[in-house]
């Protein structure tokens, strides 16, 4: 329909002043607050020297190198698993639904249940993973070593997200038909060459849209490694954004929080933009 | 599984193979659904044991206990913070399905100057890290004294899901026929007299799954409440549970898992109810943004 006058903006009004106010004012805001310093209730402007702090700080660096240890791991292991799941559930075999629902629950559970629930598991004494698992790698407590601590909160976010990366990939699958199947199957094609010379080339987009998400979970998440570790033991789970939250809410430096932010939002935006053309380019849905 | 049978009699013996290998994909299944879920299942069997069992290594052992549950239904603390968290998320759930029905209805029916880049704009929020925008968030919150507030988490809640939620009411205005709105305007409706008697009780399974999706979305919600809410009595049932496992001395453990296994009900039951809805929800944001 055309235009009538102001109608289409007064209807599009309320979801522009409350997303205006809640999400673009305070990522601009973020950039003012970035330049400026917080000592006892004074606000003064000092340029970018929250920046230099950042970038001269080993535990920048060393936070960073946590979160790509963090996101290789949860993104690599999290795509093999739901790539194997996705495979299985595409050969509609019939009576599957109650396996996709029950895969979905820890999907609805919050970061913090699920956090809570895996710090259980994992207590020395009284959690049952922790004595399962403690055999198979040196009889650590886990929550006490800095990998073992890191291997959790990774183990915890694949359970969390696994049926989601599951479906993106599921849904990828099901848009080849099953005729280009037959085809190859007629042509004498084995398994691995329908999946290598086939599917492959098929979902690789899905595939690439699916990391790129991932990615951007990783690097923002939070909920899991402050109620499961809390940044600990030491700081050997303090990936950014638990030391922004710490930087930022805990110390109360709100230049240098901010500054990290902005930080973060460039990663951020980074990712978004590859996920953006990605999307443009290859996904025909 | 039966479907096999009406294939041609000479492929049988490979039919037979793809046959066996499907058992065995189905039992696979079978036995990682059960994996996964187990932690689940073990945490709903531990809130039934007393306070202070330790680990149980046999989900039956200690009885069928209901104390914990007992103790935590008659904290008023523990019933005030699952009391915020309805309002909270019931609020934002209301805004943003208010305000992406009115949007997702002038983006899916009008052409009007600058649509597409508006539409953009808004749908570009959706990428827009949550915990980078809360700490410029606190501060903005704090000097208008809206932290530690309803109305500033039902703001925010309502900010989180109306990018999306107009998102999916785009598609679903658009699989609504034009005519009726002509008719109504025939008989002299005004145009938002069409859209709200008209155009918007047809679109209810759409405000639904919008609603329910966002409800559960903001019952989950940690980060922002956790930022924004600093007293005992505004805080939501998840900080709440942040704050009991923090504070918690000595082993008690059932207690709370109790506490997790009651505040994970809503969300897992509304998504069993609505499943359909929360499937296909993901897959358009994920996929089709």
């Amino acid at each position: 329909m055309r235009a009538r006058g102001l109608f289409p903006y007064v209807l599009i009004l309320p979801a522009f002043a409350v997303v205006g106010f809640i999400s673009f004012y305070p990522t601009l805001y973020s950039f003012f607050l970035s330049l400026h310093s917080f000592r006892r209730g004074q606000q003064t402007f000092v340029g970018l020297r929250n920046f230099e702090q950042i970038l001269n700080s080993a535990g920048f660096y060393e936070s960073l190198r946590l979160t790509l240890v963090y996101g290789l791991f949860f993104v690599s292991l999290t795509l093999l698993f739901a790539f194997l799941l996705a495979l299985a559930f595409n050969r509609k075999l019939g009576y599957t639904g109650v396996f996709m629902t029950t895969i979905f629950i820890p999907w609805m559970l919050s970061e913090i249940v699920t956090g809570i629930i895996f710090r259980w598991l994992f207590l020395p004494g009284y959690g049952l993973l922790q004595e399962l698992f403690s055999p198979l790698f040196g009889n650590i407590t886990f929550l006490g070593h800095p990998q073992g601590a890191m291997g959790v909160v990774v183990g915890a976010t694949i359970w969390r997200t696994l049926a989601f990366a599951m479906l993106l990939i599921l849904a990828g699958l099901q848009t080849i038909s099953s005729e280009v199947y037959e085809a190859a199957a007629i042509d004498g094609a084995t398994g691995w060459q329908i999946f290598w010379y086939i599917t492959w080339p098929l979902v690789r987009p899905t595939t690439l849209v699916v990391v790129l998400l991932l990615s951007l979970q990783a690097v923002n998440s939070t909920g899991l490694f402050l109620s499961i570790t809390n940044g600990g033991p030491g700081r050997a789970t303090e990936v950014l954004s638990v030391m922004m939250y710490r930087e930022a809410l805990v110390f109360f430096n709100f230049g240098y929080g901010a500054a990290l932010a902005v930080v973060m939002f460039f990663v951020n935006a980074i990712l978004a933009a590859v996920y953006l053309r990605t999307m443009r380019s290859e996904i025909v849905v | 599984m039966a479907v096999i049978s009406t294939q041609a009699p000479s492929s049988v013996a490979r039919l037979t193979l793809r046959q066996r290998s499907n058992v065995v994909l189905f039992l696979t299944l079978a036995l990682v659904s059960l994996i996964v879920i187990f932690p689940v299942i073990y945490a709903i069997f531990t809130s039934f044991k007393p306070r202070g069992f330790g680990l149980a290594r046999d989900l039956l052992a200690g009885g069928f206990y209901l104390g914990n549950y007992e103790l935590l239904l008659s904290t008023p603390r523990f019933v005030r913070q699952i009391f915020n968290s309805f309002v909270m998320s019931f609020g934002g759930g209301v805004i943003t399905t208010t305000a992406a029905a009115m949007a997702g209805y002038a983006f899916g029916r009008f052409s009007f100057r600058g649509r597409t880049v508006l539409l953009s704009i808004l749908l570009a929020v959706m990428m827009l890290p949550g915990l980078t925008n809360l700490i410029p968030l606190y501060k903005i919150a704090s000097d208008l004294g809206l932290r530690d507030t309803y109305l500033i988490m039902i703001l925010v809640y309502a900010a989180y899901g109306i990018p999306f939620g107009t998102w999916v009411m785009v598609g679903f205005f658009r699989s609504i026929p034009t005519d009726l709105e002509e008719a109504a305007k025939v008989d002299g409706a005004t145009p938002f007299q069409a859209f709200w008697l008209v155009v918007l009780p047809l679109a209810a399974p759409g405000l639904t799954a919008v609603f329910i999706t966002n409800f559960v979305y903001n019952w989950n919600d940690f980060l922002a409440a956790l930022v924004l809410l600093s007293s005992t009595a505004m805080k939501t049932a998840m900080v709440g549970l942040f704050d009991f496992q923090n504070q918690l001395t000595g082993n008690n453990n059932e207690l709370l898992i109790a506490a997790c296994v009651l505040i994970m009900l809503p969300g897992v039951v509304l998504f069993v109810l609505f499943r359909n809805a929360f499937l296909r929800g993901m897959l358009e944001g994920a996929l089709k943004g």
